[in-house]
């Protein structure tokens, strides 16, 4: 190395040395104390007990965390199907300029950025039993339903509610990623496939859907790992539905606090996080 | 796509966007709707108020005065005990006084504005300086940061809580008021940097490394290149990863629930709002007033950075 | 003012080398232009002269000091950019007097420089306007001008015209070439273009796969090619090679016999063998004559009865191919031929023109 790429050299690492210190000391060393922290009993107070395995067999004869991997699963499902379709049906909507376009784009963004908090009562008034625009409908106006009921109140139902909510406010993300690829497919394969004899549908599948296959992946992969994630949009607006990041903080912060349960619960979800950011890095990011 | 070339055509494309749009906008004007609605009015399904109420926003901005509660007559008589220490006094006579059903909407909003903009501010500068370190400088490991910002980026919050917890606990943060507001400080950077990097590292891959290359030849330093070509080309896009940093900080709730719950003094607004909505003070009105105020400066925000993100042209890997 | 000198300059990416040892004497002043295709280390070689590469091994000198461990802002250089990396936020007087700023110049200075400058390269009614709003061919005299008005020892051009198009290009090379000589800097010029190297050069060096094939006066280098590689990279049509054998007398191609005494530009005098030596032979398309409106003269030879498979009108001049064992050869004669498909012809060669190079290492004889 001659000195002058030796002085860049350090100048590179002059400038990333703060963001390596932040996400190495607040990032990854946590994620390996997690690791061990996962193999003692631990205190709220931060008292801590060798208990070895205990916490997993503790956690893998515990019928809820099934439940919940259940629930997750649930959950996981709906949104990224969900987000995905909508996000599609609204790129391929919107692709084209029209009279107002920025509106509309500026209105269906706004879910994604609103805080969870304000919409979240947005939403558990919609549904509220007595005062719901949703109950008015479905009992009052079209009569599906025989009495007002408590969608979000049970459980069962709320999960539905809490992949509806998420769809709501993530499938503008979608709709961004699958739009950028969508207009960027040329005009000449739409117009050669016109020619061909294709007609619209015909055009869908043989162009459009072939091109967005590598995006729609990215979307389906990308959703998947935001949402293992989830937390507040779930608890916030309804705390009953136990996906695994409710059920971790159910058991690192409520009730009987159990924060070396919650630590081995972090170690299994990372580790399945993992394998999702693993193919989004090999297939997506191709490194 | 959709013949919107037939008349039909065009009505099924009209109803489509109106639908969508409907159904991104309607717990807006739900919120909206309801915060200005009394109360007799909440089981309405019409979003249009019979009377304006604005009740819950002026309560909120603190427009109102508040109500002074009567002091009963035998308090009031140990009260005035002259043999009783002017501080107990003090004490007892705020017991009555202080009003438990006023909600201090600016306190919050001013630890939230405090928590977002300064946790912003430093990861803008972190990032800046780290995503042009990544992007345009060649040094051996690069590409392996490159790589663990971008894991570290998918990592959430909810498998850190536990071991950042039990860290501040360590060292003692933890326990303090201060201690905590400081973690959570570090931590809202910590869950912005990654993103900022991402942003700009991107957005710096795309400038042509002509541009530096003809600053150096015009005498400038790399950090003069930086200063004087990178970042003041790079304007809008500094902006534009602020306000998402702010926004990330803004929306928070788990982590201040986490290190803040027992220091009401510090409540950001998410953690504020759902304790009003758990309380006995829960006012459907009072609820969607504060929702309407916390929602604001984010779509301010958002208008603002979306002249710069215009169409479907915003990266790949923003969070969501 | 200042000398450039290269010493066994070599730069490698990883295990691959790109420039694999160049030694290159540029003398104050003047005009340097490295030619050659891509990928053969010209743009490399220059950007190692600014300081925005370094080398793997060598020496750089500009002037009296060995430029290696000097970073490029202070090596006093001027370059202009292929893509002109005007500074997109600064209008044009800004971009060209930025350096100047920095410098902390004295502003009635800058504004003299400025306006003599800005008249030179008549940009001044676009002084206050942004790059994006230019022209291609605007933003290249701005580039040019905020090289310029530095007055730095050593200009250096990175294919700076590559963008524009032909009128354009011909138009700002005569410019390029008229600011040379007024100024008189060291420059060195990158390019692809071998009508650029032959027009502004005081010195071609040609570069192939990582080597100086030849370097030297433009018509040195268009008369004397070293190897086949020059021969043809430099004139257009390019020179053809046409397979020969040489023997004691005379060169032989296709059963023509060409008197060997004649050869005057082959220096090769060995004796050969009975059997002869195989060998290529160039011959610029440009020294065929037609028979027909040239005469014979003592070092002429006369290719009798040639047939015509191809006839391509150009204007001022025609191109026509016929075939010489087995290769498809070209000549340019002038408009009068009246020559038609199929037809044959008798073409005149200058003697003096005919090179002769090895048929293996393709190095001249």
């Amino acid at each position: 190395m001659t000195p002058l790429e030796r002085a860049e050299a350090k100048f590179g690492w002059k400038l990333v040395a703060p963001t390596i210190l932040i996400l190495g000391l607040l990032i990854l060393y946590p994620l390996m104390y997690n690791v061990y922290l996962s193999f003692f009993d631990v205190q709220l107070n931060g008292y801590k007990t060798f208990v070895g395995f205990e916490n997993y067999i503790k956690l893998l004869t515990n019928t809820d965390y099934y439940s919940a991997i259940g629930t997750t699963s649930l959950y996981l499902l709906g949104t990224v199907v969900g987000t995905t379709l909508l996000g599609l049906a609204m790129a391929l909507l919107l692709k084209d300029p029209f009279k107002g376009r920025g509106l509309v784009n500026a209105a269906i963004m706004l879910p994604y950025v609103a805080p969870v908090i304000s919409v979240v009562f947005g939403w558990q008034f919609l549904f509220d039993p007595i005062s719901g625009v949703v109950n008015y409908l479905f009992v009052d106006v079209l009569g599906i339903w025989s009495e007002r009921t408590n969608l979000i109140g049970d459980p069962d139902s709320a999960l539905w509610v809490v992949v509806l909510f998420d769809i709501w406010k993530h499938a503008p993300i979608a709709y961004l990623l699958i739009l950028s690829k969508l207009v960027s497919v040329s005009r000449d394969q739409y117009e050669a496939a016109a020619i061909d004899g294709y007609g619209p549908i015909g055009r869908f599948f043989h162009v459009t859907l072939p091109e967005l296959y590598f995006v729609l992946a990215t979307v389906v992969l990308l959703r998947l790992i935001w949402n293992l994630n989830r937390f507040e949009d779930v608890y916030l607006l309804a705390p009953n539905v136990q996906t695994l990041p409710i059920f971790t903080y159910y058991q690192a912060f409520t009730g009987v606090i159990d924060q070396g349960l919650a630590a081995a619960t972090s170690v299994i979800q990372l580790a399945v996080l993992s394998v999702f950011i693993w193919f989004y890095i090999k297939k997506i990011m191709k490194w | 796509m959709l013949g919107k070339r037939t008349l039909t055509g065009r009505i099924g494309f009209a109803l489509a966007i109106l639908l969508l749009v409907s159904f991104s906008l309607l717990p807006f004007a739900q919120i909206l709707s309801t915060s200005l609605k009394h109360q007799y009015d909440w089981g309405n399904p019409s979003l249009i108020p019979q009377t304006i109420n604005l009740d819950a926003y002026k309560e909120l901005l603190g427009l109102t005065e508040a109500k002074k509660v009567e002091i009963p007559a035998a308090i009031q008589k140990i009260l005035n005990n002259p043999k009783l220490p002017k501080d107990k006094k003090e004490a007892i006579a705020a017991k009555y006084t202080s009003n438990d059903n006023l909600f201090p909407f600016g306190k919050y909003m001013l630890n939230s504005i405090i928590f977002s903009v300064g946790a912003a501010t430093f990861s803008l500068v972190f990032s800046v300086m780290g995503a042009y370190s990544i992007s345009r400088l060649r040094f051996k490991g690069q590409v392996v940061i490159q790589r663990s910002v971008l894991f570290v980026y998918m990592v959430g919050g909810v498998l850190l809580m536990v071991p950042l917890y039990q860290m501040a606990m360590n060292i003692g943060l933890a326990s303090s008021l201060w201690g905590s507001a400081f973690c959570l400080f570090l931590i809202y950077i910590v869950q912005t940097l990654p993103v900022g990097m991402y942003m700009l590292g991107n957005y710096f891959r795309g400038i042509p490394f002509a541009l530096e290359e003809a600053a150096m030849m015009d005498g400038c330093s790399r950090k003069e290149a930086i200063i004087k070509v990178v970042l003041p080309l790079s304007l809008p896009m500094l902006a534009t990863v602020f306000i998402y940093c702010f926004i990330i900080g803004w929306n928070e709730y788990l982590f201040a629930s986490v290190f803040l719950k027992q220091y009401p003094e510090f409540h950001t607004l998410p953690l504020a709002l759902q304790e009003l909505f758990v309380s006995k003070n829960a006012i459907w009105d009072r609820i969607m007033a504060a929702s309407m105020l916390t929602l604001a400066p984010i779509v301010i925000c958002f208008l603002f950075a979306s002249r710069f993100m215009k169409g479907g042209k915003t990266d790949g890997g923003v969070k969501g | 003012m200042a000398a450039i000198t290269l010493k066994n300059i070599v730069k490698s990416y990883d295990k691959t080398q790109v420039v694999k040892g160049i030694d290159l004497e540029i003398d104050d002043g003047e005009f340097v232009v490295l030619v050659g295709p891509s990928g053969c280390g010209k743009s490399t070689t220059l950007r190692m002269i600014a300081g925005l590469e370094q080398p793997t091994s060598g020496d750089i000198i500009i002037g009296d000091r060995v430029v290696n461990n000097i970073e490029p802002q202070n090596r006093n250089i001027a370059m202009v950019f292929q893509n002109y990396a005007l500074y997109p936020h600064k209008s044009v007087k800004e971009n060209i007097v930025f350096a100047l700023r920095r410098l902390k110049v004295d502003n009635d200075e800058i504004e003299r420089r400025l306006s003599e400058i800005s008249e030179m390269l008549q940009l001044e009614e676009l002084l206050e306007r942004k790059p994006a709003d230019l022209s291609g061919g605007q933003r290249q005299r701005v580039a040019m001008g905020r090289a310029i008005i530095r007055e730095a020892d050593v200009f250096l051009f990175d294919e700076p015209l590559s963008n524009l198009d032909s009128k354009l290009r011909s138009h700002m090379r005569t410019e390029i070439g008229k600011i040379h000589n007024k100024f008189g800097r060291t420059s060195v010029y990158v390019t692809h273009d071998q009508v650029e190297a032959m027009t502004l050069a005081d010195k071609v060096v040609v570069l192939h796969d990582g080597y100086i094939a030849q370097s030297g006066t433009p018509m040195e280098i268009y008369l004397n090619p070293t190897n086949i590689f020059v021969a043809q990279f430099i004139g257009s049509p390019s020179m053809n090679i046409i397979e020969g054998t040489l023997f004691n007398d005379y060169l032989d191609i296709d059963g023509y016999h060409l008197p060997r005494n004649k050869l005057s530009n082959v220096a090769y005098q060995e004796t050969i063998s009975e059997a002869g030596l195989k060998v290529k032979v160039g011959i610029r398309p440009d020294f065929f004559n037609d028979k027909a409106f040239f005469s014979e003269t003592g070092i002429t030879f006369n290719f009798t009865g040639l047939t015509i498979d191809l006839i391509e009108p150009m204007g001022f001049d025609k191109e026509v191919l016929f075939n010489l064992a087995g290769s498809s050869v070209k000549a340019r004669l002038d408009l009068r031929s009246d020559i038609t498909l199929g037809a044959k012809i008798d073409l005149l060669v200058d003697l003096s023109r005919v090179l002769i190079f090895d048929h293996e290492t393709e190095q001249r004889l």
